[in-house]
């Protein structure tokens, strides 16, 4: 559909575009199967147009954004297997509703990082903002700093790993998959699950309502075994679990259709 | 029973309130009949990362009774009727999932072509290349529908 132009040369249409400069970037390099762009210059809809056309249209496999300068939402809703490094820190809601590609960011992130995140891995090697992981259905989450508050919110699969400190209400009404925190947590552990597993290797200040101690299985070890190992984090610290206790909600007595809304 | 269809039964002559792939569908796919047909897939090439990354979330479950895998692509159930050995449950049901979007069967895929506002790969990050849906987008319209005037 054509673009509808404005006064303020602003262009949309029924789709919801509103951004301007929907120019592709020229400053791309191209070798083989990867490439490489300066976003620092890039407007957020241009960063993530050349990352589309490369990854989906081009057969480029592994792309190299360098300084993203904390510009939001990149690299998400990409749908597709491949590489993406960020050489730099991306600002919010980085790597949205990804499934399938793999990302490493050197620097750190701002909120929701990996938000709705379907498959994939993303890898942070500094810090992260509130929010982290929020609503993630599956793949690995690795922030190797501290995060804010409410990781994992509303999480529906997937594994956060955390080998720093995370804030208040992590876990908040989680759902499934499970959360790795390495250093302490804030207040509000795991309030309001519905399931999942929470692993802290720290000290919990406290813990939300109806999260509670969980028993240690072998899977739980073979679990964070395999993840360190896989994820080369060195050797795992002793953790210490916990879960649902089923008091709150209880996933028996929901209709097929809710119930489908969390597996 | 809600929606299931057992052997011999014709999917679409069932009444449903739950979501089943294989009505969606309108027919049951070999694989989920016959686990030789998912007995070479192989999950690590099949999931980004370098362990089994979305799967571990994928685990066999149950619907109508009969042993199922959801399939989070259309939201529904993907039953299975083969005996699984014991000890590979949730292993057979990847392999069975995988299968399904593999060969590009979820439902939510085949709506893609026709409904997808933004291109995207057509299959997922499940296969290496797919070809791309909506580059050309059109708001669907109802044949002899014309809208009403403004008032």
């Amino acid at each position: 559909m054509a673009g509808v132009g404005s006064r303020s040369g602003v262009s949309y249409d029924a789709r919801g575009l509103v951004e301007p400069h929907a120019e592709m970037p020229d400053n791309i390099e191209v070798d083989g199967g990867r490439a490489r762009f300066d976003a620092a210059d890039l407007t957020i809809r241009q960063i993530n147009m050349a990352l589309r056309k490369l990854i989906y249209n081009d057969g480029i496999v592994d792309v190299t954004v360098l300084n993203p300068s904390s510009k939001h939402s990149l690299a998400v809703g990409i749908l597709k297997r491949c590489r993406i490094h960020f050489e730099g820190s991306p600002g919010w809601f980085a790597c949205g509703l990804i499934d399938g590609p793999e990302v490493t960011i050197n620097g750190r992130v701002g909120w929701s990082l990996g938000e709705n995140m379907m498959s994939g891995v993303v890898v942070v090697e500094r810090g992260g903002g509130s929010l982290t992981g929020a609503a993630i259905r599956g793949g690995d989450l690795i922030v190797k700093g501290d995060v804010g508050a409410r990781t994992g919110i509303d999480q529906k699969g997937g594994t956060i790993i955390v080998m720093g400190d995370v804030g208040i209400n992590t876990g908040f009404m989680m759902q499934r998959g499970r959360q790795i925190i390495c250093g302490n947590a804030g207040a509000n552990l795991g309030d309001s699950m519905y399931d999942g597993q929470i692993y802290v290797a720290g000290r919990v200040s406290s813990l939300g309502v109806d999260c509670v101690p969980g028993e240690w299985t072998d899977a739980d070890a073979e679990l964070i075994e395999r993840k360190f190992r896989v994820h080369g984090l060195g050797k795992p610290p002793q953790f210490e679990k916990f879960v649902c206790g089923k008091q709150l909600h209880n996933y028996d007595s929901l209709e097929p259709s809710e119930r489908k809304l969390v597996i | 029973m809600a929606g299931s269809a057992s052997k011999g039964e014709s999917p679409s002559e069932i009444r449903t309130v739950a979501i089943d792939a294989e009505v969606l569908a309108g027919k049951r796919f070999p694989y989920q009949e016959d686990i030789s047909l998912v007995a070479d897939i192989d999950l690590l090439a099949a999931t980004p990362g370098p362990d089994i990354n979305w799967l571990e979330d994928v685990t066999l479950l149950e619907e109508d009774g009969v042993p199922a895998v959801f399939d989070r692509y259309s939201n529904s159930f993907l039953k299975i009727y083969f005996d699984i050995p014991e000890g590979s449950e949730d292993d057979i049901a990847r392999k069975v999932l995988i299968k399904h979007l593999v060969d590009g069967n979820s439902y939510g895929i085949t709506l893609k072509d026709v409904h997808c506002k933004f291109p995207q790969v057509e299959l997922g990050p499940w296969v290496a290349e797919s070809r791309i849906v909506g580059e050309n987008w059109k708001p669907t319209e109802l044949e002899g529908w014309t809208a009403p005037q403004a008032h």
